[in-house]
C-alpha cells in the first residue's frame, strides 16, 4: 500500500517539490534512474510552449535540464546553429530519445512552408524532421494545441495545410498534451512521470488523467453561481461568466487548483472567461470567445 | 433580519458537512471514496464562498442605507428589501413534450430562438426542439463553432451517436413543423 502523506508533513508547493525532487537526485546517484535524451523540436507555431515552460517553477526548468533530461536539440535554447545544429539533431537518431513536439506539420508544398533548419545545404522541413525522429523515438510527447489538434496552425483557412503531429505519424503511439500554451507542470509533469514510471495514463484522446480529467466546470470557484442562475453581464464581474460564451463547461484541466504564471492566477480568478485553449478544436471550435449579445436586451432592435 | 439568520443556519451545517467530510477523510484509506468526499467537500467550501459574499453585499447595502438614512433606519427591512434569498436551484428539465399541437415550431420560428439580446436558446434534434439557454455545454448559444436557433439532427448524429442520453436531460419545448 502506498505511504499516506499526512500532516505535519509540510505540504506546500516548495515542500512538495523539495521531497519529489530529492527523491529522484537520490534515484539519480543510485543509478535506478538514467538520463535520457530529450528533442524539444518546434514546427509550425508560434514557440509559445517553449516559453511557458521557461516560466515553470518547482520543478523549473533548469532542474529538468540538469537532473532530468539531456536536451540534445532545442530550436530555441541550443547554442548551436545552421548545419551544425542539423547536424546534431541527426546525430540523436542511432540512441535512445524521447521527442517533445510543440507546432503543427505544415503539409504545403512538400512541408516548404516550414523550413527548420538545413541539411546538406538542402532546406529541412518540419515534415521531414517530424517523419524521421517520430519514427525512431523511444516516446513521443505532442505539446500544445498546434501539436495534438493542428490548433490556431490549422485555424481557417489554414494556409499553410497544417495538420496535427499524429496525422503525419497514424501509426505512432503519443501522448497528447493540449492547451495554447502548454501549463509548464503538464509538460514536465508527464515527462517525470516517463522517466519514473512509465507512461501515465491516459484518456482516450491520448491526455494524461493526472492533469487532464477533471471538467474546469466541476472546480470552477463560481459554480455556485452557475447552478443559481446568476451570471455575469460584463467582463470584470465575480460572478459565472457562462452567459459571456466562458468554455470551462467543455474544457477538461487543472487550471482551477493548479493555476498559472507560477500558480499565481488563471482566467476565471481575473473576470475573464475560459476561452477553452486546451480543448480538441481550438481556436475555431472555441470560438466566439466572448459574447455580449447574450444579456444584453437591445430594444427596437 | 431573517434572512441572514437563514444564511448563518445554512453556513452552519455547511461547516458541520465540511468538518465530517474532513474527519472522513483522515480515516479512510480508500483512495476510490476519498474522490467522492473531496467533490462534496469542494462544492461545499464553493457554497460558503457564495454565501459569505452574499453576505457581504448584504452587509455593504444595509451600511449605504444606514449613511444616506440617518434618522429613522427600520433595520427589519433592510435586509428583506435589499437582498432577497436565493434558494438553491436544482434544474429538473420538463421532460413532459407538450400535448400535440400545442407547440410546433417552424424553421423560420426557431431561427428567432438564437439565444441574442435575452431571448431562449433553442435547437431541434430529430424533430424535437429543446431549450440550451442555461446548458452548460451551450456557453453563449454556441457550442462547438455550432449556433442555436437551428436544426442540428445531422451535427448530432456525427457527433454524439448512441449518446441519446444527452436529449433526455434537456427541456423540450416543442416539435419542429414537418
Amino acid at each position: 500500500m502506498k505511504k499516506v502523506v499526512l500532516p505535519p508533513e509540510s505540504l506546500t508547493n516548495e515542500a512538495i517539490a523539495a521531497r519529489l525532487t530529492n527523491a529522484a537526485d537520490e534515484n539519480l546517484k543510485k543509478g535506478l534512474i538514467n538520463k535520457r535524451n530529450l528533442v524539444y523540436l518546434e514546427l509550425n507555431g508560434c514557440s509559445g510552449n517553449i516559453i511557458s515552460l521557461l516560466n515553470g517553477q518547482n520543478p523549473s526548468f533548469e532542474y529538468t535540464l540538469n537532473s532530468l533530461v539531456d536536451l540534445r536539440y532545442s530550436n530555441s535554447l541550443m547554442a548551436a546553429e545552421g548545419e551544425r545544429a542539423s547536424e546534431k539533431l541527426m546525430a540523436v537518431l542511432d540512441e535512445d530519445f524521447i521527442l517533445a513536439v510543440e507546432g503543427a506539420v505544415a503539409l504545403k508544398n512538400n512541408g516548404l512552408y516550414n523550413v527548420i533548419g538545413s541539411l546538406d545545404g538542402q532546406p529541412l522541413t518540419g515534415l521531414q524532421a517530424a517523419t524521421i525522429l517520430g519514427e525512431r523515438a523511444s516516446h513521443i510527447l505532442a505539446v500544445g494545441a498546434c501539436a495534438t489538434h493542428g490548433g490556431v496552425s490549422a485555424a481557417k483557412p489554414n494556409p499553410s495545410e497544417s495538420v496535427s503531429l499524429q496525422q503525419v505519424l497514424l501509426d505512432r503511439e503519443m501522448i497528447k498534451l493540449p492547451g495554447c500554451p502548454v501549463n509548464p507542470d503538464w509538460f514536465l509533469g508527464t515527462l517525470a512521470h516517463l522517466l519514473l514510471y512509465g507512461e501515465p495514463e491516459t484518456d482516450n484522446l491520448g491526455r494524461p488523467l493526472m492533469f487532464y480529467s477533471t471538467l474546469i466546470h466541476d472546480r470552477c470557484p463560481r459554480r455556485p453561481f452557475f447552478d443559481r442562475g446568476i451570471f455575469a453581464e460584463k467582463l470584470g464581474d465575480k460572478t459565472c461568466l457562462f452567459k459571456l460564451g466562458c468554455r470551462g463547461p467543455v474544457t477538461r484541466t487543472d487550471c482551477p487548483t493548479r493555476q498559472w504564471n507560477g500558480r499565481v492566477n488563471w482566467p476565471i480568478g481575473d473576470d475573464t472567461p475560459c476561452i477553452g485553449c486546451s480543448q480538441f478544436g481550438f481556436p475555431d471550435a472555441m470560438a466566439p470567445f466572448i459574447s455580449f449579445d447574450t444579456t444584453r436586451v437591445v430594444k427596437d432592435e | 433580519m431573517q434572512n441572514i439568520a437563514l444564511i448563518r443556519l445554512q453556513m452552519n451545517h455547511l461547516v458541520t458537512q465540511a468538518r465530517q467530510d474532513i474527519h472522513s477523510l483522515s480515516v479512510m484509506n480508500d483512495s476510490s471514496d476519498n474522490s467522492q468526499t473531496l467533490q462534496r467537500l469542494w462544492d461545499t467550501v464553493s457554497t460558503m464562498h457564495f454565501l459569505s459574499e452574499m453576505l457581504a453585499n448584504q452587509a455593504m447595502m444595509a451600511g449605504y442605507y444606514f449613511s444616506t438614512v440617518p434618522a429613522p433606519a427600520l433595520p427589519a427591512q433592510t435586509g428583506t428589501a435589499a437582498q432577497p434569498v436565493v434558494p438553491p436551484v436544482t434544474p429538473l428539465p420538463n421532460q413532459t413534450l407538450p400535448p400535440p399541437g400545442e407547440r410546433t415550431l417552424t424553421l423560420q420560428e426557431l431561427e428567432t430562438y438564437d439565444g441574442k439580446n435575452g431571448r431562449p436558446a433553442y435547437v431541434a434534434v430529430g424533430g424535437v426542439v429543446y431549450d440550451v439557454t442555461n446548458n452548460r455545454a451551450w456557453a453563449a448559444a454556441t457550442h462547438f463553432g455550432l449556433v442555436a436557433g437551428k436544426d442540428y439532427t445531422a451535427e448530432f448524429a456525427s457527433c454524439h451517436a448512441g449518446q441519446e442520453s444527452i436529449l433526455a436531460t434537456l427541456p423540450i419545448v416543442g416539435r419542429l413543423a414537418e
